[in-house]
């Protein structure tokens, strides 16, 4: 496979290293799919899952000596229950204030972590932390096989008849309750798989960058997976992935123009939201078809 | 005086100070929604460029190219940053809000959200990551009232905001324009029916909201580190403001306003300043839980 | 002439040429700067120090190698920094990276540069973790945080008799260093450190603060550590609070080197009776001190004064080129030469590096107090 073979390609460290973003950034976003793309619920908290997953697992491994394996577990577990938490706050919600609510959430989380400075070291921050294996080839390998794993078992979730429960949520919640879909469960489910998943990525991404620091998970992170999701196309499977690998080269490439290269995170999700709802997929298909 | 009261009532003179401003903020947002039923995102950087707006007024071309002294200046610097934000009101509806309303709900709020990012990295292309330090000629005017102080600025916080509320209020009570915007409001299909133009006032209300915006940065400026991000330190807050207040709701908004800005003085009193946010998120969570329409109740129904 | 004799004469010269350029070897010098965000002051001055520096001190080739400089922006974040050191690592390969400015950043690149066994040669952060992390690359010829606290527990307790203190620091691991170093020693001596008051780099308003300092009681003294927009705001507000000497109280405000030169005339009287601990004064009569001055401002303005950060900056171009001139030619040669840099007189005093790599020659520094016409007075000599 293209994935497979990619380390052998590019050579240089720094690259590799932006590989291993991708991958992370492809898991974030297919975590956040599942509740954004599929469950339409606008959840824009993710960056606090991100966080719990990245520091539980640190904290765990530093501090306490647990294996990495065994602290990755306990960290995805964390973030999911974190995410049913969230989900109890959704169950009553609508739009809007979920909106906010789980803004609002993730704002909570992540001035915790700055200041419960006994367990997480708060801004001071988290240095020379490990990765779990020592290569960066063989990290890019391990976050990359997680990632295809995750999106098979997302994909065939969706095609099953969880999947429609899901999207009936999505499309009008009031009728899918008249027909007995017990949306608070749903919701609940969808939540706490989204932040499991995205508290997983956040497993391998301390051990990468080498330092810790809260920064890493502030409401801008939220934005920027939204808006890999929804310039690649919500609610597919495919959209997801291509968007997070778009946001993450571009910008590199972008690096000579500077600072005006942050605008493309702006400018392509204004695009999108206003010409191209269904992202970059969907102009992929209307393409397809023009010429078809 | 007694030590305690007088550190009672310093805090809250600039707990209301601080309220004010926040006010200022949330009552755009508060105005767009209760009409648009839109939250916008791009609400913090409205306020940002109303400050860069007036920085550049007061400190380049009132003082250098009008001559006017530095008050003056100042002075000239907020109605710039209302003009400005009314502009850039009128420019984001007509982009963004306007082709987007006969849509689901997500895909405005998302856009509003793609604004934000881009306004912030444009600024950041414009006007270069380095903090610029805006000062107001009345942060230096120190006024005393036995034991209590505060600024000529917080006095020409609180007048402006006073000001700006009671002509808003005076506007959406007495004047046609006004009703009519309650009206649609109230219920945008029968508005239409009666032979008001919806589209005229919903851009009408996003340029008063974003003016509201944009004269709030001025009146920031001095508070904030102006950067091109200077705007999301705020808004988080007014977006917790416009709940605890009851989205929609002018009256709670104005009271939660106050509240916030009183609570944030405390908390730096009595546990520090890292702590505002977390007390405030806190409260915002409890009041979605306890009463989730707000301060002050008003019943908005969801149509199936 | 004849097509052949042009072409021999042509090909000759080009040999020559190619020869001489090849003979030309080079040091490449990575820096990391904090060019945007919060601290981007320090990244302007560094890079204005480090261009001067070059073109008094690198313009020709030291003992055949060529100095070569190439910027990166860390914007005194730990994860920019992180980024752009790799990348800075990955594409440029610097015999030696100058950097960072703020404790945090230089925290997170200390390990990938010690990993990738090239020196780092810092000129701006103070935590202790720097040099008490067992680097073996790691250099710094700025005074760390108990270099510079203890000396100002010192003052504050013995030359200003103070006994209260409240710290007020910004919440980072230099701000937290340095708070710690002042309090430990001034407790020790007997001192009461009424409140530790911490803040983020995103405070502008600090009108509850400076109530909160008020009711606190009576306070001697007021060590500070923050960057510059926020000690300006800070010392308004103190004086607006009648805290502080400048707004008609009592208690003096002390700082450490962070902030540079222009910071009274920004806070105007609310500066009037800071204390400060400096190394570079501008006003030193030390003839290299006064060159400096010179050449700086026939540089950058004649009403520039240069600042410490300028000053700290060039002096990392003198150090590297001290040692490139006893014998560097690469990483390892690099981190040997500056190990033995002994006695090397700069313009912010002199460097010898002791084991940890921290520059222990403290010689220059000594402590000013802000006059009412906002111009420095020296005090006594440490």
């Amino acid at each position: 496979m293209v994935v497979a073979a990619l380390p052998w390609l590019i050579t240089s460290p720094y690259w590799r290293g932006i590989l291993i973003v991708c991958a992370m950034n492809v898991l974030l976003a297919l975590s956040l799919n599942l509740v954004l793309g599929y469950t339409g619920q606008l959840n824009l908290g993710q960056s606090a899952f991100f966080g719990i997953g990245a520091y539980v697992s640190t904290i765990l491994v530093k501090t306490y000596g647990w294996n990495f394996w065994l602290a990755c577990v306990a960290a995805v577990g964390a973030a999911g229950l974190l995410g049913l938490a969230l989900a109890a706050f959704a169950v009553r919600l609508r739009g809007h204030y979920l909106a906010i609510a789980s803004l609002g959430f993730a704002v909570i989380t992540y001035q915790v972590l700055i200041n419960w400075e006994k367990v997480t070291e708060g801004v001071r921050g988290i240095y020379g932390i490990l990765p779990p294996v020592r290569s960066t080839t063989a990290l890019f390998y391990v976050v990359a096989g997680i990632a295809v794993v995750v999106y098979v078992l997302m994909d065939n979730l969706v095609r099953s008849p969880v999947g429609d429960t899901l999207r009936s949520i999505r499309e009008d919640e009031i009728s899918a309750a008249s027909l007995g879909v017990n949306g608070a469960i749903w919701k609940a489910f969808a939540f706490g798989i989204g932040a499991a998943i995205a508290g997983l990525a956040g497993c391998f991404y301390p051990g990468f960058v080498g330092t810790l620091v809260p920064d890493a998970f502030n409401i801008v992170e939220s934005f920027t997976m939204m808006a890999m999701v929804i310039v690649g196309g919500m609610g597919t499977m495919i959209g997801p992935v291509i968007g997070a690998i778009v946001l993450t080269f571009l910008p590199e490439l972008l690096r000579g123009f500077g600072e005006s290269r942050l605008m493309i995170y702006g400018l392509a999700l204004t695009l999108v939201v206003l010409f191209m709802p269904g992202g970059i997929v969907q102009a992929w298909l209307a393409l397809r078809s023009k010429f078809s | 005086m007694s030590d305690l009261a007088a550190l009672v009532v310093q805090q809250s003179v600039n707990g209301v100070y601080l309220g004010c401003l926040y006010v200022m903020v949330a009552l755009g947002l508060t105005l767009i929604y209760g009409v648009l039923n839109q939250i916008n995102f791009a609400h913090a950087d409205f306020v940002t460029v109303g400050a860069f707006a007036a920085f550049f007024t007061a400190t380049r071309f009132a003082t250098r190219v009008l001559g006017l002294p530095d008050a003056g200046a100042y002075l000239l610097s907020l109605i710039v940053a209302l003009g400005v934000g009314a502009l850039l009101g009128l420019a984001v509806n007509a982009a963004v809000f306007a082709p987007l309303r006969r849509g689901d709900e997500l895909r405005p709020l998302i856009a509003t959200i793609g604004v934000s990012v881009l306004l912030e990295n444009f600024q950041l292309w414009l006007f270069g990551p380095i903090p610029y330090q805006f000062d107001s000629p009345f942060s230096r005017e120190t006024i005393r009232i036995g034991r209590i102080f505060f600024t000529a600025q917080s006095v020409l916080v609180v007048a402006v905001s006073a000001a700006s509320i009671a002509a808003l209020y005076a506007f959406m009570r007495f004047t046609f324009l006004g009703k009519a915007l309650r009206a649609v409001a109230q219920d945008r299909e029968t508005a239409g029916l009666m032979g008001i133009n919806p589209n005229l006032l919903i851009a009408l209300t996003i340029v008063i909201a974003s003016a509201l915006a944009g004269m709030a940065g001025a009146l920031l400026g001095p508070v904030l580190v102006l950067t091109p991000f200077a705007g999301a330190t705020v808004i988080v807050k007014a977006f917790a403001i416009v709940i605890i207040g009851g989205f929609g709701n002018m009256q709670g908004t104005i009271l939660a306003g106050i509240l916030v800005g009183i609570i944030e003085a405390f908390t730096v009193q009595y546990l520090g300043s890292g702590l505002i946010d977390l007390v405030v998120f806190v409260l915002l969570l409890v009041m979605l839980v306890l009463r989730p329409t707000g301060l002050i109740a008003e019943r908005k129904e969801e149509n199936v | 002439m004849k097509p052949v004799l042009r072409t021999a004469i042509a090909a000759f010269a080009a040999a020559i040429a190619f020869s001489a350029f090849a003979q030309e070897r080079v040091i490449r010098i990575g820096v990391l700067m904090p060019i945007s965000g919060p601290g981007s002051y320090f990244g302007v001055m560094g890079k204005e120090g480090i261009e001067l520096a070059m073109e008094q001190v690198a313009k020709n080739p030291i003992n055949g190698y060529r100095l070569q400089v190439q910027y990166e922006d860390s914007a005194c974040s730990p994860l920019q920094a992180t980024n752009a050191v790799k990348r800075v690592l990955d594409q440029f390969k610097p015999h030696i990276v100058v950097g960072e400015e703020c404790s945090d950043a230089s925290l997170a690149i200390a390990p990938i540069l010690d990993q990738a066994k090239v020196p780092m040669l810092n000129a701006g952060s103070v935590t202790m973790k720097l040099t008490e992390s067992g680097y073996k690359y790691v250099f710094r010829i700025f005074p760390n945080a108990e270099q510079q606290s203890l000396p100002l527990a010192n003052v504050a307790y013995k030359t200003l008799k103070a006994r209260t203190a409240v710290i007020l620091h910004e919440k980072t691991n230099a701000g937290s260093d340095n708070a710690d170093g002042f309090e430990k020693p001034f407790v020790a001596m007997g001192g009461k450190v009424l409140a530790k008051i911490d803040f983020s780099r995103d405070v502008n308003d600090f009108t509850a603060i400076a109530t909160r300092i008020a009711s606190l009681g009576k306070v001697d003294v007021l060590p500070t550590f923050a960057l510059e927009g926020q000690t300006v705001r800070l010392s308004q507000a103190l004086a607006q609070a009648r805290v502080v000497k400048g707004g008609g109280g009592n208690a003096v405000q002390m700082g450490s080197i962070w902030l540079p030169y222009g910071y009274d005339q920004k806070a105007g009287q609310a500066s009037e009776g800071y204390v400060r601990i400096v190394q570079f004064d501008p006003s030193e009569k030390r003839a290299m001190v006064q060159s400096f001055v010179k050449a700086f401002n026939a540089k950058y303005g004649a009403d520039k004064v240069p600042t410490h950060i300028n000053a700290h900056a060039y002096d990392t171009i003198l150090v590297i080129a001290d040692a490139v001139r006893r014998g560097a030619t690469d990483s390892e040669s690099m981190r040997d030469r500056l190990s033995k840099t002994k006695d090397l007189e700069v313009t912010t005093g002199r460097i010898t590096f002791d084991a940890k790599g921290q520059n222990s020659d403290l010689s220059v520094v000594h402590f000013v107090e802000t006059q009412k016409d906002l111009s420095w007075k020296g005090m006594s000599w440490q």
